[in-house]
């Protein structure tokens, strides 16, 4: 692989609680390429959702460097942090967290207005034409409340690319959707990556492989070898 | 359209009604609070200032034997001088609904042309014609006088005359006559003649040209007119100099206003205290969104600005709703306090600053209340945010765990008693705000009782129940044998009295003051002396009160002073300072004076009754007057000690009463406080609720927790509060002293009051966790559960 999107070195991360310190990840090292569908999988507590918080940037290695487009995420400040996120990453959560008080539309516009990626006037065209990509802009003006499971979850897809990140993270984006509702899913997610959009999801969903151009398994905090696939 | 963001805050405030209620009502009770006493001071200090200067008062009053137009004009040449009036003020009695009552009638040379302390018409007729009086606006209500009434006047033992009402106008500058109980009335001149007073002017009331001149400098140019009269033959009796501008109860007033005042900034700083637990309360159930938005890449800066403009937003809700509210109370106040000072407020505005400084502190109490908060969340990083957490285990359990040993106590019991101990900075905050209410309820009820027993104190020492004033001086034997020898006499004793001013060899007279001259061994009289010692027979000694020593610092202990009195100049040492009361007052000895004066009679007749109940002590009096008629002593006026008691106590209890009304706030602040913080707790521990019921507990369980909780709060502030007390009884106590009278400060609350204020908050805690019991009565095992 040549000039990998993501790339890890030698990355740990140890949490320390009540019971004493916690090791999530040890020495992980890992390279993903532009336009890639990553899906990392692994048992509980195997260190899935700590490795995609630490590409968000949501936590910090113990030690070790991430670097996400050239970024050296490690060392970048809160406040450069929150910024980088804004434009770089778009993160799906397992259970949707669209702000129940905003439209879906209004959720889609909201990281534009954070990031003041576009102008205040095109961003409901611009949310709304994401809405559409993903079939939910008849949705737009509606309440996250009186939506479905896999329509919210198309909503926060669509608010997770508002500001067309170069990489787009999921956790467990499947883990709340029946399973046709899930298979649609990563139907919808495995599209984007075959549109060159790179996506790193985390997932237990066994049938996920079927769409992934790369899998990573995660065992004990620790990459194991993994089998390459063929693209879907 | 607004962009998503604030859409977020509005749509926030508006989900999540019953908590932006609580909010809104807490700054709504610290602005209406501190903006009422704002608006009745601001309103209270430009009507009164307006309104007195406007009345154009007196720099100086010279009492003399008489003013005619000739020295009149001689004054009124003088280069100092801009307006010279002449007055002469009468004390007489008139017959009101409830029986005869004290009046003070004041006639002036030319009411019409009348420019010094001018009076404004109410209504009815003005000037007063003769054969009828006008009233003073302050001295109608309590004797129900009405115009067109008529009235039966008499001065001293000279037959009565029937006079007409004919009006009712203000006088600025009277202290009101409700409060004085005294009857002031304006006559024309002729009226005196005709009641058998001297119809002649007796009082110079002078304005100075230089309007800027101090006290000091007033003084100097009454003096000057003090010269101009006896060099024209006449004796000055008198000279009275105010401050100029300044209203008679003006440091009264002002010091009421700045205790409400502080009072008022405590209730908005509880207010505070109170929007704190809330806004961080808030922002604990927003958490989660706040790690949300901060995972699409909202900054810590974004949030903040989004958390505080929602808390300006609440402010300034808060303040619509307050500020009309505050504006009528401040307006009620301000009227209650102008009828104190005998002043009409109702022409005037409420100026505009006091409406943006509570505009500006409503809107910016909850920003500086809630940057605290908000600060604190809007650094929490985004794994600490979105980390699911189901039932807490956060807080404090120490204590609880204390309790837990405690043996005979149920289950739910214990799990009430630990739950009001797990959020800690909460709880101490709700405890703050009610310990400090009890404080200031205790702390009000102490002043009350130290006020109820300083007066006590003070009337302890006059062992008399009357004065009868004598019209002429008599020989004092000549007067105790006629008296004692009258039935219902216990003891009797002969007084004198006279006004002096201290005379320095440079400088001006001061203002004249009161002498009570007794007898050196009397025993109707036992001060309670502070300082020093009561005075010798026969030598020319003083004993001052507190009230004169503030007004004449060199009539300390031990000084030796210059009097001049009734004209005559003699030397006397000031042996001792007791506390006697609110008025400015000396005392001498019957005989020093009477060498003093070179006036050897006594002038007042001081009698103990022997007889009990206020209709046979009336009767007593009636009879005791009319037998000393016959005998041959003119009596001018008499005064109950009963009466003047009751109008030492009017005075002082009026301002106790405004200091305990401001526990009444405090105590709807704590409430309020509570309310919150037991709304806050079901709502925090909707889980755990669903789980006890899905475990089985009924719903007086519930319920039962949920008060429990709320009452282990109450009762422990009531336990601080009773220590609090102490320097909250401290500081009311000299606060009361500055505006009134310095009283004895209990330390310790009385019995009564603690237990009053147990019930209090017992009460409180039911009412204020009523409705937090009930919602959690309400929450389903399975709503509960769902609950993030």
């Amino acid at each position: 692989m040549t000039n990998p999107l993501i790339v890890l070195r030698d990355v740990s991360k140890t949490f320390s609680g009540a019971a004493g310190p916690f090791q999530a990840l040890s020495g992980v090292s890992l390279e993903i390429d532009r336009g890639e569908f990553a899906v990392i999988v692994g048992q509980s507590g195997s260190g899935k959702s700590t490795l995609l918080a630490l590409l968000a940037g949501i936590e910090r290695p113990t030690s070790g460097e991430v670097f996400v487009g050239g970024t050296a995420v490690h060392s970048l400040t809160e406040r450069q942090m929150s910024s980088w996120r804004g434009k770089a990453v778009g993160i799906v959560f397992q259970f949707f967290q669209l702000l129940p008080t905003l439209t879906a539309a209004e959720n889609v516009m909201l990281p534009m207005d954070f990031a003041r990626t576009a102008p205040p006037r095109e961003r409901r065209a611009r949310a709304l034409g994401l809405m559409d990509r993903f079939g939910v802009a008849d949705q737009a003006d509606k309440l996250p409340s009186t939506l479905s499971g896999g329509q919210q979850q198309r909503v926060a897809v669509a608010r997770a690319l508002a500001n067309e990140p170069a990489v787009l993270l999921a956790d467990e984006p499947t883990g709340n959707l029946d399973s046709r509702t899930a298979d649609a899913m990563l139907e919808l997610l495995a599209g984007l990556a075959r549109d060159g959009q790179t996506v790193v999801m985390v997932t237990h969903e066994h049938g996920a492989r079927r769409y992934a151009s790369r899998i990573v398994t995660l065992a004990d905090g620790r990459v194991v070898p993994t089998e390459e696939l063929a693209h879907a | 359209m607004p962009s998503p963001r604030w859409l977020k805050v509005g749509r926030d405030l508006w989900l999540h009604k019953s908590r932006t209620g609580l909010v809104v009502s807490a700054i709504c009770i610290g602005i209406v609070g501190a903006g009422s006493v704002l608006n009745a001071w601001s309103l209270l200090r430009r009507a009164t200032r307006l309104e007195f200067d406007a009345s154009n008062p007196a720099s100086a009053i010279i009492r003399t034997d008489s003013v005619d137009a000739a020295l009149l004009a001689r004054v009124r040449a003088m280069p100092a001088i801009a307006h010279a009036e002449a007055q002469r003020s009468v004390t007489a009695s008139v017959r009101v609904s409830d029986g005869w009552r004290t009046a003070y009638l004041t006639a002036r040379d030319d009411f019409a042309a009348n420019t010094i302390g001018v009076v404004k018409p109410d209504h009815g007729s003005w000037p007063p014609r003769d054969g009828e009086v006008v009233v003073e606006h302050s001295s109608v209500e309590f004797t129900g006088v009405a115009v067109e009434d008529s009235l039966e006047l008499q001065i001293g033992d000279a037959p009565s005359v029937t006079v007409r009402v004919g009006g009712v106008v203000r006088d600025v500058g009277l202290a009101p006559g409700w409060m004085e109980h005294v009857v002031y009335m304006f006559v024309a001149p002729a009226m005196l003649a005709r009641l058998g007073a001297p119809s002649s002017m007796s009082e110079l009331r002078i304005v100075v040209r230089d309007r800027s001149l101090s006290r000091a400098e007033v003084q100097g140019v009454a003096s000057e007119v003090r010269a101009v009269v006896e060099a024209s033959g006449r004796r000055v009796t008198d000279v009275s100099v105010r401050v100029p501008g300044r209203h008679i109860h003006a440091g009264q007033i002002d010091s009421l206003l700045y205790t409400q005042g502080a009072f008022a900034l405590l209730a908005l700083l509880l207010s505070g205290v109170l929007v704190v637990n809330l806004v961080s309360a808030m922002l604990t159930g927003q958490v989660r969104e706040i790690g949300v938005m901060k995972a699409m890449g909202a900054r810590d800066g974004q949030i903040a600005v989004m958390y505080l403009g929602l808390a300006m937003m609440l402010g300034l809700v808060a303040c619509v709703i307050s500020l009309p509210l505050a504006r009528v109370l401040g307006r009620a106040y301000a009227e209650f306090t102008a009828s104190i000072l005998n002043f009409d407020v109702s022409g005037y505005a409420i100026p505009w600053w006091s409406y943006a400084l509570q505009l500006a502190a409503g809107a910016l109490m909850l920003v500086v209340a809630a940057a605290v908060p908000i600060a604190r969340g809007c650094r929490i990083s985004v794994s600490d945010a979105l980390r699911d957490f189901g039932i807490s285990g956060s807080g404090d359990h120490s204590a609880g765990g204390l309790l837990s040993r405690a043996s005979g106590l149920s289950r739910p019991v214990l799990l009430s008693l630990r739950n009001a101990f797990r959020q800690r900075q909460r709880m101490a905050l709700t405890l703050g705000t009610l310990s400090i209410g009890g404080a200031v309820y205790l702390g009000a009820l102490n002043l009350r009782g130290a006020v109820v027993a300083s007066v006590d104190l003070l009337f302890a020492a006059n062992r008399f129940d009357m004065v009868l004033r004598l019209a002429e001086p008599h020989d004092a034997d000549s007067i105790a044998s006629a008296v004692r020898a009258l039935p219902g006499v216990a003891n009797v004793e002969a007084w004198t009295g006279a006004r002096a001013s201290v005379s320095t060899p440079d400088g001006p007279l001061g203002n004249s003051f009161p002498i009570t001259a007794p007898p050196a061994a009397t025993t109707l009289l036992v001060p309670n002396i502070d300082r020093g010692r009561w005075v010798k027979p026969g030598a020319n000694e003083l004993v001052t009160n507190r009230r004169l020593l503030e007004e004449e610092p060199s009539l300390d202990v031990g000084r030796v002073v210059t009097l001049v009195i009734g004209g005559r100049t003699s030397q006397w040492t000031v042996v001792g300072a007791a506390e006697t009361g609110p008025s400015a007052q000396a005392y001498a000895s019957r005989e020093a004076l009477a060498a003093a004066t070179g006036e050897p009679g006594a002038t007042s007749a001081i009698i103990a009754l022997d007889v009990q109940g206020t209709a046979s002590r009336l009767e007593a009096v009636r009879r005791i007057r009319d037998d000393l008629q016959e005998s041959g002593f003119d009596v001018a006026s008499s005064l109950s000690i009963a009466q003047q008691r009751e109008v030492v106590e009017d005075h002082l209890l009026m301002v106790a009463g405004f200091l305990g009304n401001m526990s009444l706030l405090m105590i709807v602040v704590g409430g309020l406080g509570l309310a919150s913080t037991m709304s806050l707790a079901v709502l925090e521990r909707t889980r755990e609720i669903g789980v006890m019921r899905a475990i089985g507990a009924r719903h007086s369980t519930i319920l039962g927790m949920v008060q429990i909780e709320g009452l282990v709060i109450a009762v422990l502030s009531w336990a601080i509060a009773i220590p609090l007390s102490l320097p909250m009884s401290i500081a009311l106590g000299i606060a009361f002293g500055r505006v009134m009278l310095k009283v004895p400060v209990h330390l310790l609350p009385n019995a009564a009051g603690v237990l009053q204020w147990f019930a209090v908050v017992v009460v409180l805690s039911l009412v204020a966790c009523l409705w937090p019991a009930l919602r959690a009565t309400r929450i389903t095992t399975a709503a509960a559960l769902a609950y993030e």
